[in-house]
């Protein structure tokens, strides 16, 4: 089974082809070989019945012995011509009465001349010429006298030889034509299969710096279309997973580099000469601070990309989302109030989710707006139960309108609208990434609106 | 107190017995699983620090190992990879907590501490205070020098936070656990906001300064110095 499965389809065909074509020609040989034969039985048959229809003529119309005795002339006449044709008369008393030269008989078949009628028979004489014959009891018009007996048989070398080289003939007629549709059915098979040589080997040439080329499908057979679609589809997937994936290492790497070179040229120009006790643990501290960031800023990258990889499971509990937003509320409490923003909370629900990562998940939009809210704005967070079987957490703070064009970018990571402005403190511009994973984790989908001085993000989750 | 650490890590196997020594606890280290496994066995030891990832065998064995020769110290142990199959494993495997590199020094102490505490099961006092700082858990009051400080209720709990665990530098990331139960990292700026708020309250005005900022570090409440 495995061994043919390994062979080539090309290989398979071939050998396919090769065997129903050889094994039709083989019995089409066949057939025509036994007509043949068949035939040229016949044409013997006919000869010999025509003969001994003749001598048996001849017999019946001898009326007294001596016309008996004058018929072997007669025969010789009517014979004469008849290259091939044997003949021997016997008399009733077994005693032969005329035979033409050379002629030989088996003794069975004159023995047996009144049992076997016309049945033929086939012998070989002594030089192996092989005959057909017939033999058969003849009565003579002479009253009281017993029939005689007459064989006849013709000699079939000729026929034989005839069928000997047609059979030859035949045979490698089969044979080459099986050998030429056996080749007929590779090269056939070849063509068939030369799309698919094709595909393959556009598909070789998609490399991954040339991930945007595709499988021409229009070019390809309707059979194999579909499997090229596919492999579309699938090379379309990789282009996305790898663009994002590039994409990502390319941001990670600036991100990092940025704090690493500070990190770098702050403690190589500290060290650059001797500085006071206190110089050393303020740069400490601040390199202490910067690596901080740094390690939060990885521990944010782990958490995307285990959930781009879909290896964030959320637990289900009962989560009441109305309870965590007062909870979370209270740790902005103090910030709030430093900034004279007022924060309000209304509305409830409940969804099925995991309680811990739903506070960050809401945690970081809470963040976002007290960190864009100007002094003495407002925010406010709303749960309500959504039309579609969904639960919504709006929170919509005051402050300057996002424009349109980085409102379906924000929730890339590192996007940040201003890219001047570097880090406000916290966060290298993933919390929204990490949200909107969150909310997707659990079914659900994160959105912003922005418009009239009011910038509105409203997470929902299926309750 | 006599800790244990089996880290292979040059630098932060250094770095984590110079800390945890200048942190006043007595400590060994071990550089790889094997030798971590002797020590553990044959010394008595309050607590043990095990790497995951360790030439020879690896910290599971080792904390299996400790387990099956009977030994019931806490075990925190360290991880490069924050995988929940790892943490449960562990956990299953008999450790107490863990922690995910990189880590900040000051959360592993935090942590420490607590383990070793759990095991002393010291007396959780209902009176706490220092100097004349005196909060009183029943009634929920603060009063310094006698006077009456009016503080919310997350105010509260962070200055209970803060007394309870005296002389220890405390992190952000573990305030804000502790106090806001907020489990990720979170913006540490309003952790700034609220240590300047509760000062603002019990510290200004007075003598001592109680609250003193550790820069890089956290926020820690002693009386000394």
């Amino acid at each position: 089974m495995n061994l043919i499965g390994k062979k080539s389809v090309t290989f398979r065909l071939t050998l396919l082809f090769a065997s129903v074509s050889t094994t039709v020609l083989l019995l089409l040989g066949l057939l025509i070989g036994s007509l043949v034969e068949g035939h040229f039985e016949e044409l013997d048959m006919e000869l010999l019945g025509g003969k001994m229809e003749l001598l048996r003529h001849a017999l019946e119309k001898v009326r007294t012995p001596q016309e008996l005795e004058a018929l072997p002339g007669q025969l010789e006449d009517s014979l004469v011509g008849h290259h091939g044709l044997a003949v021997r008369v016997l008399r009733p008393d077994g005693q032969p009465l005329y035979a033409t030269e050379g002629s030989t008989f088996p003794p069975g078949l004159l023995a047996d001349a009144g049992k076997q009628a016309l049945h033929p028979t086939l012998w070989a004489d002594s030089e192996n010429h092989p005959y057909r014959g017939i033999a058969a009891l003849a009565p003579t018009g002479i009253q009281g006298m017993a029939p005689a007996v007459v064989a006849v048989s013709t000699d079939m070398t000729h026929h034989e030889h005839f069928m000997h080289s047609f059979k030859a003939a035949l045979w490698s007629v089969v044979g080459f034509a099986a050998l030429l549709t056996g080749f007929l059915g590779w090269v056939a098979a070849r063509r068939g299969l030369a799309p698919l040589r094709e595909i393959s080997r556009s598909a070789a040439g998609i490399t991954a710096n040339r991930l945007n080329q595709r499988l021409a499908v229009e070019s390809i057979p309707v059979e194999l279309a579909e499997v090229a679609q596919t492999l579309n589809e699938m090379l379309a997937r990789l282009e996305e997973s790898f663009r994002r994936l590039s994409d990502f290492s390319s941001d990670l790497a600036h991100e990092l580099r940025t704090p690493v070179s500070n990190l770098l040229t702050q403690t190589q120009v500290t060290l650059s000469r001797t500085r006071t006790l206190d110089e050393y643990q303020d740069v400490l501290a601040s390199n202490a601070e910067e690596f901080e960031r740094l390690s939060r800023t990885i521990a944010d990258m782990l958490f995307l990309a285990k959930s781009d990889n879909e290896l964030i499971v959320p637990h289900r509990e009962r989560v009441d989302l109305a309870a965590e937003i007062e909870s979370i509320s209270e740790f902005y409490e103090a910030l709030v109030e430093e900034k004279g923003i007022s924060l309000s909370c209304s509305g409830s629900g409940v969804v099925l989710g995991d309680r811990l990562m739903l506070r960050r998940a809401v945690g970081n939009l809470l963040s976002n707006a007290v960190r864009h809210t100007p002094e003495k704005g407002r925010i406010t967070v709303r749960v309500a139960d959504a039309d579609d079987a969904c639960v919504a957490v709006s929170i919509e703070n005051t402050g300057e309108t996002i424009a349109p064009e980085h409102l379906p970018r924000l929730f890339d990571r590192f996007y940040r609208v201003d890219p001047s402005r570097q880090r406000f403190g916290e966060g290298a511009g993933l919390g929204l990434a990490i949200t909107r994973s969150i909310a997707r984790a659990h079914g659900g989908d994160v959105r912003v609106y922005s418009e009239n001085s009011v910038t509105a993000f409203e997470i929902r989750l299926p309750g | 107190m006599k800790i244990l650490v089996v880290e292979d890590e040059q630098k932060t196997g250094d770095y984590l017995r110079q800390g945890l020594m200048e942190a006043g606890f007595i400590v060994d280290l071990a550089r790889d699983g094997l030798d971590g496994l002797h020590l553990a066995l044959t010394e008595a030891y309050d607590l043990a620090v095990l790497d995951v990832m360790l030439p020879g065998i690896d910290g599971w064995q080792v904390l299996q190992g400790i387990r099956r020769a009977g030994k019931d110290m806490p075990v925190l142990f360290l991880t490069a990879r924050d995988d929940v199959e790892d943490r449960v494993k562990g956990l299953e495997l008999g450790a107490d907590d863990y922690l995910v590199k990189p880590f900040a020094f000051s959360e592993l102490l935090a942590r420490v501490r607590t383990l070793l505490r759990r095991g002393g099961k010291a007396k959780e006092s209902d009176l706490l205070n220092a100097a004349d700082l005196e909060l009183d858990l029943m009634r929920r009051r603060v009063t310094r020098s006698g006077k009456k400080i009016d503080l919310t209720s997350k105010e509260f709990a962070l200055l209970e936070l803060l007394l309870r665990r005296q002389g220890e530098v405390l992190p952000r990331s573990l305030i804000a656990s502790q106090v806001w139960d907020m489990n990720f990292d979170s913006d540490t700026n309003v952790i700034e906001v609220a240590i300047r708020r509760l000062r603002a309250k019990m510290d200004d005005g007075f003598e001592p300064k109680l609250i003193r900022t550790v820069r890089g570090m956290g926020y820690v409440l002693e009386t000394a110095e």
